[in-house]
């Protein structure tokens, strides 16, 4: 079977994590050191309990442990994978990443409750299941995984096992795209199945877009995020349009599932408009500017890297999605305010 | 938010079902805000039965995430020619049901 090189590097990326305990939490003094920890991008953060609890528990105050996390004093979505908070959350990336711990004081008003491994594995099946329906309208095919196949997926996303991941999903019948764009293995080596698989060609996508008003040039100027209200997120399937001639980009993406904010009727009425031809050999960016005047993209982070919007949808998918089939968009863009009413 | 407009500010009709013996409302069909997030149809729910925690379903299908804006997930329905008749069909359980 076919492992692409790509999916290997995003199985196997972490983020650098140093966690501090609370200090309403601490009980000893000197109090704790900060733990170091490596998070991997596809998992979640309570998945890390048996980690950090040996670091900070002589100095906890007594109580039951009900763990979660925060970012400058923003609480962490535990049900969102790791590397996806960190490329929300860190336009500019921190490395370490500085989080604080708590066991205590759970935010129920801003959290759903955790309880453990088996909640994260419930988000996790229910997430894949979500995915099924987007891609084949029912979840059969995951309802009818044998009980030591779904521990086996599980296993492999908390152990960042692809190969024994991509054995069992394999099995899930959930092949999303052809990719006619990855330079193709030399015949013989080993076969691939992508293109026996055309599907639907609905794509889930989970997308998290954050509108800023002032422009930013530079990573570190872009406003802090302090509140999940400051956060959009769509979860709209994205279906791959080809046209004669033409592959459908990221950018086509990105344009099909905010057409609130990148419609063709803003092409035509923008009366900065400059002829499609210049625009077509100007840089994409620029393109970007031309093609809309509601909004500008600043800045699109998947699996930690920023994709040039011209690259073909189809790679991003099948290189760049997270184990529950879902491909996570993180969007920052300029919104210019307008009068509608 | 920017991303809102008018499209995605329309209601939707949330219908609701009991499952494996969940007590049963006395209004089963909620108007809500498209625009809303599903947390706020858990919360509702919730607050209706008294209970603190419930297991909630689209469709008898899978559990959505509390972020979930309530129109994309009506729109899912909409593109599979399921909820056409423009409805959400949300199920709610006392214990796990579906995996």
């Amino acid at each position: 079977m076919l492992i692409m090189e790509a999916q290997k590097y995003v199985w196997e990326g972490a983020i650098p994590l140093q966690i501090h305990l609370h200090e309403s939490e601490v009980t000893t003094f000197p109090p704790p050191p900060p733990a170091l920890i490596l998070a991997p991008r596809i998992g979640y953060l309570p998945l890390l309990i048996a980690l950090i609890k040996p670091y900070f528990s002589s100095a906890l105050p007594p109580g039951v442990d009900t763990l979660w996390f925060d970012y400058k004093g923003l609480p962490l979505k535990w049900y969102t994978p790791t590397g996806v908070l960190f490329d929300l959350l860190c336009a500019e990336p921190e490395r370490p990443w500085n989080l604080t711990v708590h066991f205590r004081g759970y935010p129920a008003n801003i959290l759903i409750p955790c309880e453990g491994e088996d909640a994260v594995k419930w988000s996790f099946i229910n997430s894949l299941k979500e995915a099924a329906y987007i891609i084949n309208g029912n979840c059969k095919n995951i309802m009818n995984m044998s009980q030591s196949d779904q521990v086996e997926l599980w296993r492999s996303v908390m152990n960042g096992n692809v190969e024994a991941y991509q054995r069992v999903s394999f099995k899930l019948k959930l092949g999303t795209v052809e990719d006619e764009y990855s330079v193709k293995p030399q015949q013989g080596t080993c076969e691939t199945d992508m293109t026996g698989q055309v599907k639907t060609g609905r794509i889930p996508i989970r997308l998290y877009v954050c509108s800023v008003s002032e422009d930013f040039d530079d990573l570190e100027d872009v406003p802090k995020i302090d509140s999940w209200d400051k956060i959009s997120f769509i979860n709209r399937p994205v279906e791959i349009h080809k046209e004669e001639g033409k592959y459908f980009s990221l950018h086509d993406a990105i344009k099909a599932l905010l057409p609130e904010l990148f419609s063709e009727k803003t092409l035509i009425e923008s009366p900065n408009n400059i002829p499609l031809e210049d625009a077509r050999e100007s840089k994409a960016e620029e393109v970007v500017n031309v093609c809309n005047d509601v909004a500008e993209i600043k800045l699109v982070r998947i699996q930690g890297i920023e994709p040039k919007l011209e690259i073909p949808f189809s790679w991003v998918v099948n290189n760049l999605m997270n184990p529950d089939y879902f491909l996570h968009i993180s969007l920052y863009v300029k919104v210019t305010t307008l009068n509608t009413t | 938010m920017a991303t809102e407009s008018a499209s995605s500010a329309r209601k939707v009709v949330v219908h609701f079902r009991a499952t494996g013996g969940a007590p049963i409302l006395k209004q089963a069909k909620f108007k809500i805000s498209g625009t809303d997030k599903f947390a706020k149809v858990i919360d509702f729910l919730c607050r209706h039965l008294g209970r603190e925690t419930l297991f909630v379903y689209v469709n008898s299908a899978f559990s959505p995430n509390p972020d979930e804006l309530v129109i994309d997930l009506y729109n899912i329905n909409v593109e599979l020619n399921f909820g056409f008749d423009g409805k959400l069909v949300v199920n709610y359980a006392c214990s796990m049901a579906w995996g």
